[in-house]
């Protein structure tokens, strides 16, 4: 499902990650563990595509290229990343977040939730733990 | 918004012009063209001397220059000072009589002048360069005794009204352009609510200045008398030209006692293309006088478009117990310039202001906020809350913040926020990890960051403020 072959990444001519191979199969859970500055979040950060990094190797997401596409074209294809310490927007509400994060990676076709209400009831259809959040 | 929508509207959508023959004054600025708009108009004596007396003023005043964004030097013997469709040298009686043309225009920018399809309930006036041509809803305001039609009507109308309150805020030798306006406009709108009526409908006027070389000068006056309430919008569009077109304005806003004022507008006048070529000079006087007790005055602005925007809608809290509101918005993007803010003075006692400001500049774009907060030795027991944001995008726009503040009561308190930020990489990185793209994020933070003011605007406009946010400042991050 997920591939890298021989990745390399370097911040400032630094070099973080010298060639890494990975294959991970549907259904695994893989946990990547280390010491400090080994790599772990600059691994993440290159796979979701956060600029800043010179790249080098192969990642293949369901056997497509994903060096080509953009960090929210990752995203829209389910690279996830939870973040450490999640950043706020000021003046966002988690509702307002969650309503255009979900209407932009929806098909251009279908119909968008331009509602909070529409979209409250979308997730009370969808999500029995999420009641509290709002 | 989906990306196809956004790459349609990256270029300004209301640059259009409408070809319309027009009746114009003279060129220049004199004696001869002062008496050919009154003329033109059919006014009384007394307005006629109201205006030569405001021209004599303009005679010995200086144009100030005291502000940040320079521009070139305006020559006011080479405009025009009215232009007027033809077909409406007699103001339309009816819908049907107006040019087609002109409500085609509309249409275009949105405005529906036609009651049949009714715009959520609003009462428009809508100005075509130097005429009112249509207000809509007439008749079921007068019912409630509610005056709102042209400044030109009112005049003839209501001269006693007019009389009364016309230059009450802003005297005659008030400063050049808003001298320069009481010896040149041409219309505007006129409002006066009854006491203790609450206007049902939003009221709104809608500029469109389409002849070249012209400027606009538009005076509006808004009564409240006691225990009333009426919400006022303007809108302004402007086609795109390759020259500087002026537009000086004068907004008199009385609050009589326990009356209540919101004004809020979304401008969005020609900006200039991307090397600052063209757009509009938006130079206009907003001043409101909460006269009588317990009366209150908003004003809420969305400033995105013109090339220069100097503006201070100001609040005189003349009553006790009065307060005045300031929320602004102003966007600039490329080679915009705005030197806006407010001016909030205090006389009466337990008066209260509040000043919530937010500035973004993008590109080349200097944004400014100026404003001045004073509390007069009068004013016992009075409050001022400033806040003012400013947010940079790129590092090649400016941002400054000048206040003014005197206190000359002890008793009296001011408090003044302000911050300065710049959009940073970890919150584009978190939104587009969530699947936004780079637009779409900016638009988020921006809309965000506006949040506070965006909340004054009446609803139907809010939806329409938070898009054209967004479309004011596409492709300025990259």
């Amino acid at each position: 499902m997920l591939n890298i072959k021989n990745l390399e990444a370097k911040v400032d001519n630094k070099h973080i990650l010298n060639g890494l191979n990975l294959d991970i199969k549907p259904g695994e859970v893989h946990a990547i563990m280390g010491p400090n500055g080994s790599g772990k979040s600059t691994l993440a950060n290159v796979l979701s595509g956060k600029n800043g990094y010179e790249t080098k190797g192969v990642i293949k997401f369901n056997g497509e290229n994903l060096s080509e596409l953009s960090t929210e074209e990752r995203a829209q294809k389910g690279i996830f990343l939870a973040f450490q310490y999640p950043l706020e927007i000021p003046g966002v509400n988690t509702n307002v977040f969650l309503r255009t994060s979900l209407n932009s990676s929806l098909n251009k076709f279908s119909p968008s939730f331009t509602y909070s209400r529409s979209f409250l009831m979308f997730c009370f259809d969808h999500f029995s733990i999420i009641s509290f959040i709002f | 918004m989906k990306t196809e929508d956004l790459k349609n509207s990256q270029e300004y959508k209301y640059g259009f012009t409408t070809d319309v023959e027009n009746i114009r004054a003279p060129r220049g600025l004199n004696e001869e063209t002062i008496k050919f708009i009154s003329n033109i108009k059919k006014e009384p004596k007394w307005m006629l001397d109201w205006r030569l007396k405001a021209f004599n003023r303009l005679k010995v005043l200086k144009e100030p220059d005291w502000q940040k964004p320079k521009y070139p030097k305006i020559n006011y013997q080479d405009l025009y000072y009215y232009s007027a469709p033809k077909s409406t040298s007699e103001k339309p009686k009816s819908l049907d009589e107006i040019d087609p043309k002109i409500l085609e225009t509309y249409k275009k920018l949105g405005i529906p002048l036609d009651e049949q399809k009714r715009l959520n309930g609003i009462a428009v006036d809508a100005v075509f360069d130097s005429v009112s041509v249509a207000t809509t809803f007439k008749d079921e305001l007068t019912k409630k005794g509610i005056i709102f039609c042209s400044i030109s009507e009112a005049i003839q109308k209501h001269p006693d009204l007019v009389k009364k309150y016309l230059g009450s805020v802003i005297p005659l030798s008030d400063h050049y352009f808003a001298t320069l306006n009481s010896a040149v406009f041409t219309d505007g709108s006129f409002v006066y609510i009854p006491p203790n009526t609450r206007c049902p409908m939003e009221l709104s006027t809608y500029f469109r200045i389409n002849a070249s070389e012209t400027g606009q000068f538009e005076r509006t006056l808004i009564i409240a008398d006691k225990g009333s309430y009426v919400s006022y919008l303007e809108g302004c569009t402007a086609p795109m030209r390759d020259e500087n077109q002026l537009h000086a304005a004068n907004v008199e806003l009385v609050a009589l006692d326990d009356a209540e004022i919101k004004y809020s507008t979304v401008q969005n006048w020609y900006p200039g293309d991307e090397n600052g070529v063209g757009g509009i000079y938006n130079f206009v006087t907003k001043r409101g006088a909460c006269r009588g007790r317990n009366s209150k005055i908003s004003w809420t602005q969305v400033e995105t478009g013109s090339a220069i925007t100097w503006k201070y809608p100001s609040c005189i809290l003349q009553g006790d117990n009065s307060v005045g509101e300031f929320y602004s918005i102003a966007i600039t993007n490329n080679h915009q310039k705005a030197d806006t803010g407010t001016k909030m003075i205090h006389l009466g006692k337990n008066t209260k202001s509040k000043i919530i400001s937010k500035g973004i500049s993008a590109g080349k774009a200097d944004n400014m906020y100026r404003g001045l907060v004073e509390i007069k030795n009068k004013a016992s027991n009075s409050r001022n809350y400033t806040q003012c944001d400013s947010l940079l995008m790129g590092n090649k726009c400016g941002a400054h913040t000048i206040p003014y503040i005197k206190n000359n009561n002890s008793s009296s308190t001011i408090e003044h926020e302000a911050t300065t930020t710049k959009i940073n990489e970890e919150q584009l990185y978190y939104c587009n990890q969530r699947g936004l793209d780079q637009e779409e994020a900016v638009s988020l933070i921006v809309n965000g960051f506006c949040k506070e003011v965006l909340q004054q605007l009446p609803m139907e406009f809010a939806v329409e403020a938070q898009k054209l946010v967004a479309i004011s400042l596409e492709g300025s991050v990259g």
